[in-house]
């Protein structure tokens, strides 16, 4: 090796002694903590710029050596919280910090208003139902109204079916699709007979179901509001086939670019299924239905979407039933009822990240019902249009803004030859609406929501303002309290309206006070509210039974508490749900002569929906028992005004959906397994006999019990897709 | 002069490592042998945090990015009860995956992985996302193997699904075992483009083997 070489070998070790001399490196330690000086574990600690860093241990202990010198900065990384950041003078000298971490704000994980709502949804965060638990619990028959019908604050009014809501009357709930008003959402019947809820509840992705305190932009109700957002853009194109005892359906599915539409057909009779299943009812035509819809989906723009869903049905049915007005003792009841509904709406975003949601609806509704005395006819048309605008005035601050129309226009006509009256009458309202409310954050655990709603109706020629608030606030992971107030207004029922004009709205006050514990898996909720009805409408009786004198002096209050708890956890692919609703009310409302508990609320409530999936068997078995404490109704014979008590209400359903093939799903359901005896009190004659005494009739149901038993058949081109969530 | 140019060569060689740090690829070497020492979350999650650490500095480079969705997506697997947890993590993988489509968007490992990521969605709550999330994985596998139709890990996730949604419906499973069979024979043949490129799935492939028998 020559001389100069040599040289350059030593120059080379003496460089590369002088680089480790220079890479001295600097230890450094510490804890980390969020700001309530609790150890977080799995921070990931670094030099920006570097590969070097750590990893914080289960006491939040970290370590770590860098060769860097000089001035870095020290990052700390944690999900959901904000990144935590320190300039370090490295010298080779041990450096020890404490960074504590603050939670980053995020409004998807921020705590949510819980007073009064009930949702169902897909949304990963921790609902309470999602759309499946809607459509699998037992005896609900694919009705929504009917699995609500599970949930507290509701009570079961057994020969009506609708939804009555905390002391409220099933026309103070509304039901709202994709933002804009349904009227008529129930099913034409005869009296005390039950209704379904006409749209089908595989429709929807999400229902939210409030029983008091909601925002702001929902407004024409009393009690409540059945919010119900219709699917999104379906992923293939599908033929759906469905044979059931009660009728047959068809519907398909076909996509196109960013685009999709579905029309669907289905044909029920009744006529087998009540000829073999014992009826209670005398059937003269059983009930027959056609239902055809037609729905499409189009993304526009970057996230825009655009929805459009038409439907119209014919149903009709006869039957005779006993009446005491009637010379026979018998009045034949005919039902003929013509729907069509139509809804359009657009959601999306706008510049400068203003959101946009417009909507139109417009119902059609015409009952041509006769009877053995006379016909009577009712035609009902509504158009609601919406346009609502959101905007996020800073990362906190949520608002929201909108404008509604609602236009009724309704008619009643009566005509009976033997008593020689032809009877018509009609009105027409327009309304206009404008609301705003904000969400405001303090922190990921408070939130509070302010608003207000302003309605003119220039039928009655009067104006409301109605505030709302709610708030709710996160104790912790697992619990938080949420407690809301508002003003809510109503426009009198159509059949008063129809006679007077100089009526005003009727008035709810809401008090609510909620809390929520939920862990893995187990829900526990309370509630109580306390409920003030003012300016209901009331109206006196004349001698032909006319309503006469409407005025709102009419008033009422419900308060009472509501529980529910879910356990997902416990039973071993089981999954249950238990309620129970008190409820003290009263109400003078109506032809009331005196204040007085009305026929329509339960003073307890009670329900369990259980469901367990077998997976050998590939069967998912679900029982739902309810119980509802008597109900009050009016005896005329009697001094006192409603004050005899029916038989409780219990009932045990069961159902079954077995997964036959990947695509064809066969379900069976009955209703009231025991045949427990239901009587819904009694229905009086309008005047007494010779003998003084009103003669009456029990109101009965249709049929103590309901079988059914229906094959869903979903055809792909891959042959995977299922009715899973069409089970019921 | 000649010594000169020595002198300069060697001089600018012991600057460049010094200047250089230690090697991406040789960082990535180490860091994927951690793979081997992970037990229970919270090693997955301190080895996320380093692909973390390392994505943060090569921000060119999508491979530390792929490892630490993939971490998160193990660690959803590993979550025993909490729901709420397991989605969490699968965020976490899922907003990593969404870096590197912008990166990478004819990836074909890119893909097999989203699928991974969706079967994980569902595997949260099969009753109610089983349909939807079979056909979004179904979907991903589809696109990873149209980009390289010879992918052993698309190919893995493919059959694994099929095996899922099979036991679920209670459908014969022995198609997907011979498939499997044939995959894990075949594996060795399938030689990634790096010493650091995806490589994993070999064992998982094995596990499907023995169930089957």
């Amino acid at each position: 090796m020559s001389r100069s070489i040599k040289r350059i070998v030593i120059i080379i070790v003496g460089l590369i002694c002088l680089t480790e001399l220079m890479a001295q490196s600097t230890l450094i330690t510490g804890v980390v903590t969020d700001l309530k000086n609790n150890p977080m574990p799995g921070a990931n600690i670094y030099i920006e710029g570097t590969y070097d860093g750590a990893s914080s241990d289960d006491d939040g202990k970290f370590s770590f050596t860098t060769t860097e010198t000089g001035t870095h900065i020290l990052i700390v990384d944690y999900i959901g919280f904000e990144t935590y950041k320190k300039k370090l003078e490295l010298t080779g000298e041990e450096v020890y910090i404490e960074p504590g971490l603050k939670e980053s704000f995020n409004q998807l994980k921020a705590v949510n208003i819980t007073a009064g709502a009930f949702e169902a949804s897909e949304t990963k965060k921790a609902v309470i139902l999602k759309p499946l638990d809607i459509v699998t619990t037992a005896g609900a028959l694919g009705d929504v109204s009917g699995a609500m019908q599970t949930l507290p604050g509701t009570s079961t009014v057994g020969e009506s079916g609708r939804l009555f809501v905390r002391g409220g009357h099933s026309n103070e709930t509304q039901t709202y699709i994709d933002g804009t008003l349904v009227h008529e959402p129930y099913t034409s019947s005869a009296p005390n007979t039950a209704v379904r809820g006409r749209f089908n509840p595989f429709m929807f992705s999400g229902t939210v179901f409030s029983t008091g305190g909601y925002s702001a932009e929902y407004g024409q109700a009393l009690s409540s509001v059945l919010l119900l957002k219709t699917n999104g853009l379906q992923q293939e194109d599908q033929f759906d086939i469905s044979l059931m005892t009660i009728g047959t359906g068809v519907a398909g599915t076909k996509l196109w670019k960013r685009g999709a539409v579905t029309a669907s057909f289905d044909y029920m009779n009744l006529t087998p299924y009540m000829l073999l299943a014992p009826q209670n009812f005398d059937w003269i035509k059983h009930p027959e239905s056609y239902n055809g819809a037609i729905s499409l989906r189009q993304k526009t723009g970057k996230n825009g979407l655009l929805k459009t869903y038409l439907t119209y049905d014919k149903s009709i049915f006869s039957l005779n039933q006993e009446d005491p007005d009637s010379p026979t003792g018998i009045t034949n009841i005919k039902i003929d009822n013509q729907y069509i509904y139509f809804n359009t709406s657009w959601l999306g975003e706008l510049n400068n990240n203003w959101s946009l949601k417009t909507g139109i609806s417009t119902t059609g509704n015409i009952d041509n019902n006769a009877f053995t005395f006379g016909d009577y006819g009712g035609k009902l048309q509504g158009v609601n249009l919406k346009i609502a605008l959101s905007n996020h005035l800073s990362e906190k601050i949520k608002i929201r803004f909108g404008a509604e129309y609602f236009f009724k226009k309704y008619s009643e006509r009566y005509d009976s030859e033997q008593h020689s009256i032809h009877n018509y009458q009609e009105f027409e309202s327009n309304m206009i609406v404008g609301f705003a409310e904000a969400d405001i954050y303090a922190s990921n655990k408070f939130v509070t929501r302010v608003g207000g709603r302003y309605e003119y109706s220039d039928f009655l020629k009067k104006h409301n303002f109605a505030p709302r608030i709610s708030t709710a606030y996160k104790m912790n992971n697992k619990s938080q309290v949420s407690v809301a107030y508002g003003i809510f207004f109503q426009d009198p029922a159509n059949e008063h309206l129809i006679y007077d004009n100089k009526l005003n709205f009727e008035r709810a006050d809401h008090f609510i006070l909620n809390y929520q514990v939920l862990k893995k898996d187990r829900i526990f909720r309370a509630e109580i509210y306390y409920k003030d009805y003012h300016k209901l409408v009331k109206y006196q009786l004349s001698d032909h039974l006319e309503p006469t004198g409407h005025n709102n002096s009419g008033s009422g209050y419900a308060y009472g508490l509501d529980i529910f708890w879910r356990d997902k956890k416990t039973i071993r692919n089981g999954d249950y749900w238990i309620t129970y609703s008190y409820i003290d009310t009263k109400r003078n409302f109506r032809d009331y002569p005196w204040e007085a508990i009305p026929g329509f609320a339960s003073k307890h409530n009670f329900s369990l929906v259980y469901k367990h999936w077998l997976h050998k068997l590939r069967s998912q078995i679900g029982l739902t028992m309810m119980y509802s404490s008597p109900r009050y109704y009016n005896d005329p014979n009697k001094e006192k005004f409603n004050s005899e008590l029916m038989t409780p209400y219990r009932t045990i359903n069961l159902n079954w959906s077995f997964l036959f093939r990947q695509n064809v799903i066969i379900y069976a359901s009955v209703t009231n397994v025991p045949g427990f005896k239901q009587e819904y009190g009694y229905n009086y004659g309008s005047f007494p006999n010779s003998e003084g005494v009103y003669e009456r009739v029990p109101v009965v149901p249709g049929a103590n019990r309901f079988y059914f038993i229906g094959c869903f058949i979903t055809l792909t081109r891959k042959g995977e897709a299922n009715q899973l969530d069409k089970l019921e | 002069m000649k010594k000169v140019v020595l002198l300069l060569t060697a001089v600018s060689i012991v600057f460049t490592s010094m200047a250089g740090g230690p090697d991406f690829q040789q960082v990535m070497g180490k860091t994927l042998a951690g793979y081997a020492d992970c037990k229970t979350i919270e090693d997955y999650h301190n080895l996320a945090n380093k692909f973390e650490r390392i994505a943060n500095v090569e921000k060119d480079e999508w491979l530390p990015l792929y490892y630490h969705a993939h971490c998160y997506i193990l660690m959803s697997f590993m979550e025993e009860s909490d729901a709420v947890k397991k989605d969490e993590y699968l965020d976490v993988a899922e907003t990593s995956i969404d870096k590197i489509m912008t990166m990478k968007p004819d990836e074909s490992e890119v893909f097999a992985l989203k699928a991974f990521m969706l079967t994980a969605r569902l595997v949260v709550d099969p009753m109610t996302r089983g349909q939807e999330y079979s056909f979004l994985s179904g979907n991903a596998v589809g696109t990873a193997l149209s980009l390289n139709s010879e992918n052993p890990r698309a190919k893995y996730i493919s059959i694994s699904n099929e095996i899922g949604a099979a036991q679920f419906f209670g459908n014969d499973i022995s198609r997907f075992c011979d498939q499997a069979k044939e995959l894990l024979e075949k594996w060795d043949d399938y030689k990634p483009a790096s010493t650091i490129h995806p490589n994993w799935g070999k064992y998982l492939v094995s596990g499907i083997v023995d169930t089957c028998n």
